[in-house]
């Protein structure tokens, strides 16, 4: 594959739209045809070819948008990433193999780190000559980050950690691991919480694969035996680098793929698309039951293009959005199962002579459908949401006042 | 009136206070006048016919605090009809709110009956064979169906032979429904948030078990539900509300069939958080879903008109 380096990146003060039309045209001239998912062609990228796709898209200004100039970043506002994000959406691209590099380490580094950190660590990212990896859960820390047991005593002018993290996606081709430890015992709770920027090829880091329920190895679990590390690893003062991450991360929940509700459009045309390219298929579109489906499916994502819009319009106003990332989270991953049970049961019956878009749609759905179990588990589950929602946003008391 | 200095959030406190005291009269018409005279059957109306002349973000928050408080008016085609029949007697008449007017959303004109869900109006404007007609419903023949409502009845009128009084050609009448269609979205919305508030705020104070409901997390996670839903259709709205990234106008219909079908599922969960009391006619969550239900009825099937646009649009 290649790429034009030397793409001429519009001049932001030109408006959202115009930056919007660049995208719309890089994406569409640049995108190798076999990484379409609703292409025939499709195969599954590799690695590199991802890399690749990846490093280009930057290089065209599409991402690391709204990263400081100085790291790497384009500099712009979420303004511009909102537009960039809708093309994003509207084509049928696989999605980043760096999401936790791009919208968990690198914004967390950028509020927690050191000059020297930030310099080494964010414009590789972006160029996409580090993954990352995440090391928050544990077998038994998943939802509750106050049973985290990993350990990080300090040692002069080292760590030595000991400990395991667990649903740890992209770890086999991480080369450093956001890894969230304690200085004290599980009696601290929440306090004594310190992050490292952990290299994994250092000795005493095993990472043993798992495999999905989508076939896949894409997450696994990960050994932390005697791993020493420089004090240059650390993310930040015990107890502060963490509490700024939770602001981080809140942020970022209501931030990061914003494309979601245009790609979960363009989806959903794939889909008609193929039912109508397939004469068994065609009639199920006749049919008002599924008609009204599609209309509800429609309806939601409509309402989820306009919770990611407010937050954009919320944000550059400079209001605080506080728990609102639930809102969207919770209303995402259910939107997107809803449309996947849909997709699973339109396409049921394609087999040897349907048509090439029906047999790829079939494909494609049905991992889609698998791989949505995930997404209400994930990045908080929907229960943790509902609570954040209850709590936060509600303020429903638990005792009388 | 420049819409340059204010902005449609200051519209909101007073359009609910207005409502407020609307709802202490008993005569429709009686409340009307009150709300005509703050402005708010106006608010979109030109000024040379006794409105306020601001545009569709002003009319807004006057019908969600119409949804909220449960005014059992038309508002939201009052607004929008005293707005497109500009320069005509019946606009006076609908801004100063001395009429009320509805919109029949089910049957035409020329095929005889017609159904008013969301009344009680004077005139009604309805589909004829190019664009829809005003007319003056006193005096036709109607069958009125009290099952849904009894203190709002839906009303089938055979319009026939009715006086016109105004007439509204293609284009006229499709922006009057489109801007129809956001506005009742809103005032389901607003039905949606008065019932949400009054469950949680119960919830908060009901003690059972030696805690308040709302510290059950299955009572918690039921109100967050139906907080999110409410918060999906709002932002909806706002952004059906505006035009799209080409400067046209955006179909208003998902939006709609969304706040409609959210409002119903939030108002009868709040009907079911109070218990016992929710089943009563005193508590008046009920009239919140009967007005949302008649809307329901008004636009039936519009799931799955939106579904087969979209799907005709691939």
């Amino acid at each position: 594959m290649h790429f034009d380096h030397h793409v001429a990146v519009p001049d932001p003060a030109a408006g959202p739209e115009v930056y919007r039309q660049h995208a719309r045209t890089w994406l569409r001239a640049n995108l190798p045809g076999f990484m379409r998912t609703d292409s025939p062609d499709w195969r599954p990228a590799t690695l590199a070819e991802s890399s690749a796709w990846e490093a280009a898209m930057y290089q065209a200004g599409l991402a690391g948008m709204t990263w400081p100039k100085p790291y790497g970043g384009h500099g712009l506002t979420l303004r511009e990433h909102l537009a960039v994000n809708k093309e994003i959406g509207a084509l049928p691209m696989p999605e980043s193999v760096s999401s936790i590099g791009k919208e968990l380490a690198g914004p967390i580094i950028m509020a927690v780190g050191t000059e020297a950190q930030k310099q080494a660590f964010l414009p590789a990212i972006l160029a996409m000559r580090q993954y990352w990896c995440q090391g928050f859960s544990e077998p038994d820390a998943g939802s509750d980050l106050a049973r985290l047991r990993t350990r990080a005593v300090r040692e002069g002018g080292h760590w030595r950690i000991n400990g395991q993290k667990i649903w740890t996606s992209g770890a086999a081709k991480a080369h450093y691991c956001l890894l969230l430890t304690r200085t004290g015992t599980v009696a601290d709770r929440h306090r004594g919480l310190l992050m490292f920027a952990v290299p994994m090829d250092t000795p005493g880091i095993r990472v043993a694969p798992i495999k999905s329920i989508d076939g896949k190895e894409s997450f696994a679990e990960v050994f932390f035996d005697d791993v020493v590390v420089p004090d240059s690893a650390r993310l930040g003062a015990p107890d502060e680098g963490w509490s700024a991450a939770i602001r981080v991360l809140s942020i970022e929940r209501a931030t990061n793929r914003m494309y979601r509700p245009w790609r979960f459009e363009c989806e959903l045309r794939q889909l008609i698309a193929a039912c109508k390219s397939d004469a068994r298929l065609a009639p199920a579109l006749e049919d008002g039951g599924v008609q009204r489906r599609v209309g509800e499916l429609a309806s939601e994502i409509d309402g989820l293009k306009g919770l990611v819009e407010l937050t954009v319009e919320r944000m550059m106003r400079g209001e605080a959005i506080g728990a609102r990332g639930s809102l969207t989270k919770l209303y995402w991953s259910e939107c997107h199962q809803a449309f996947a049970g849909l997709a699973l049961s339109l396409l049921s019956q394609v087999g040897p002579q349907s048509s090439p878009l029906a047999r790829r749609a079939r494909q494609a759905c049905t991992n889609a459908y698998l791989f949505a179990r995930a997404e209400t588990i994930y990045a908080g589950t929907t229960e943790v949401q509902l609570d954040v929602i209850a709590q936060r946003i509600m303020n429903l008391p638990k005792d009388l006042t | 009136m420049s819409s340059d200095a204010l902005q449609p959030e200051e519209f909101a406190q007073a359009a609910e206070a207005a409502i407020m005291d609307a709802l202490t009269r008993q005569d429709v018409h009686d409340m009307a006048a009150v709300l005509a005279r703050a402005g708010l059957c106006g608010v979109m109306a030109a000024e040379d016919d006794g409105g306020l002349g601001l545009d569709l973000r002003f009319a807004l928050p006057i019908v969600h605090a119409a949804g909220r408080l449960r005014l059992p008016l038309p508002l939201a085609e009052q607004i929008v009809a005293a707005h497109a029949l500009a320069d005509t007697p019946q606009a006076a008449a609908l801004a100063s709110g001395e009429r009320l007017a509805g919109i029949a959303w089910q049957g035409r004109l020329p095929d005889g009956w017609v159904r008013l869900d969301h009344g009680p109006a004077d005139w009604v404007l309805a589909a004829d064979a190019e664009g829809a007609a005003l007319v003056d419903a006193a005096g036709s023949p109607r069958e009125v169906q009290a099952a849904l409502d009894p203190d709002c009845p839906q009303v089938w009128l055979d319009l026939r032979h009715a006086p016109v009084l105004a007439r509204l050609d293609t284009s006229a009448w499709d922006a009057l429904q489109r801007q129809a269609r956001l506005l009742l979205a809103e005032f389901a919305n607003g039905a949606a948030e008065g019932a949400l508030q009054a469950a949680a705020s119960y919830m908060a104070t009901r003690v059972q078990f030696g805690r308040p409901l709302s510290a059950k997390q299955a009572v918690r996670h039921l109100l967050a539900r139906m907080r999110l839903l409410q918060e999906v259709s709002s932002a909806a709205i706002r952004r059906a509300i505006r035009p799209d990234e080409y400067g046209a106008p955006r179909d208003p219909r998902p939006a709609l069939a969304g706040a409609i079908a959210n409002a119903a599922f939030v108002i009868e969960k709040a009907i079911h958080l109070h218990g016992g009391m929710g089943f009563t006619w005193e508590l008046p969550l009920h009239r919140a879903l009967r007005a949302v239900r008649r809307l329901d009825a008004a636009f039936g099937g519009l799931s799955r008109e939106t579904g087969r646009a979209f799907i005709e649009s691939v």
